[in-house]
């Protein structure tokens, strides 16, 4: 179980983004993301990790479950936590995450195998791993509203 | 498949106003030219799913002419999301059909680490950038 930052934290910040279903504003949650961890102190690396995490899993958001339908919206909350960015991206949920997908592992040798066999092969997956590598904690859940919902943390190192 | 009817929506504080989209399409610009003999497939962009024609025709286009030895050559600040590593994949899967040996060069310290971590660079060298690719197909 994940150790959540309580509701009542003083300290916490938040910022919520309504995107439409429509890529290319998963950028909009990585500009935004970026510059709050930025200005929260994390290095470049983590920054770019977070970068990328954010955007695979509104990327995600957009392509399945709200399965590219722009008038559905996918919410990205930001908190900003004096040790810690929290990020939760819900989409409306047209279609389920189901809950082995979450724990794939994509092998390369694998998918070259059988692309090899087959060129049009599914060379993809890689999405919510990356997540799962880039990101301190993860979790998926199903939303109060219904929709999937991802939650990303990541620590802010002390030095 | 489970179908859930769509929510309405919530107002809530914070919201940011939505475009029209159009501003935030994916631009990828790919070019090739061939440098000693080495083919070089240059990509200015973001790669996504939106660059999966760009890219297959530029490689198309250069196995093509004969290329042996490709590079392909990112800009530093190049994006490149799940998708675009997919794609990548199919670039591989046709290099090692085709006997082909393959680069990539230009990529930010971040893609390097995210190439390594799928595993790509087994199958395709990591240079810092082009001079150094093509120096290290000379080898």
């Amino acid at each position: 179980m994940l150790n959540k930052k309580s509701d009542n934290d003083q300290n916490k910040k938040e910022i919520e983004l309504r995107l439409p279903s429509k890529l290319g504003y998963e950028k909009v949650a990585m500009d935004t993301a970026s510059s709050l961890a930025r200005r929260m102190g994390f290095d470049g690396d983590r920054v770019e990790s977070l970068k990328t995490a954010v955007s695979e899993a509104v990327t995600n958001a957009i392509e399945h479950g709200n399965q590219h339908d722009a008038a559905m919206k996918v919410v990205v909350l930001l908190t900003v936590h004096d040790d810690e960015l929290v990020i939760s991206v819900t989409d409306q949920g047209r279609q389920a995450l189901q809950a082995d997908r979450t724990q794939d592992v994509p092998n390369l040798p694998e998918i070259l195998h059988q692309a090899s066999l087959n060129p049009g092969a599914d060379k993809g997956g890689w999405g919510i791993w990356f997540i799962r590598e880039l990101m301190d904690e993860v979790e998926f859940t199903t939303a109060p509203s219904g929709g999937n919902q991802v939650r990303m943390v990541i620590h802010l190192e002390q030095p | 498949m489970l179908y859930r009817p769509p929510h309405p929506p919530v107002a809530a504080p914070n919201v940011l106003v939505q475009g029209n989209g159009e501003m935030l399409e994916d631009e990828l610009t790919v070019s090739t030219r061939q440098r000693d003999d080495v083919a070089i497939i240059d990509l200015v962009g973001d790669v996504t799913t939106f660059a999966e024609e760009k890219i297959n025709s530029a490689y198309q286009e250069v196995t093509a002419q004969g290329a042996k030895q490709i590079l392909l050559n990112f800009r530093q600040n190049d994006y490149i999301n799940s998708a675009g590593i997919a794609i990548l994949i199919g670039i591989v899967t046709e290099v090692n059909r085709n006997n082909q040996k393959l680069a990539v060069s230009g990529l930010s310290q971040h893609f390097q680490k995210i190439f390594r971590m799928v595993g790509l660079a087994q199958y395709a060298d990591i240079y810092q950038d082009e001079d150094e690719a093509v120096a290290g197909f000379a080898k």
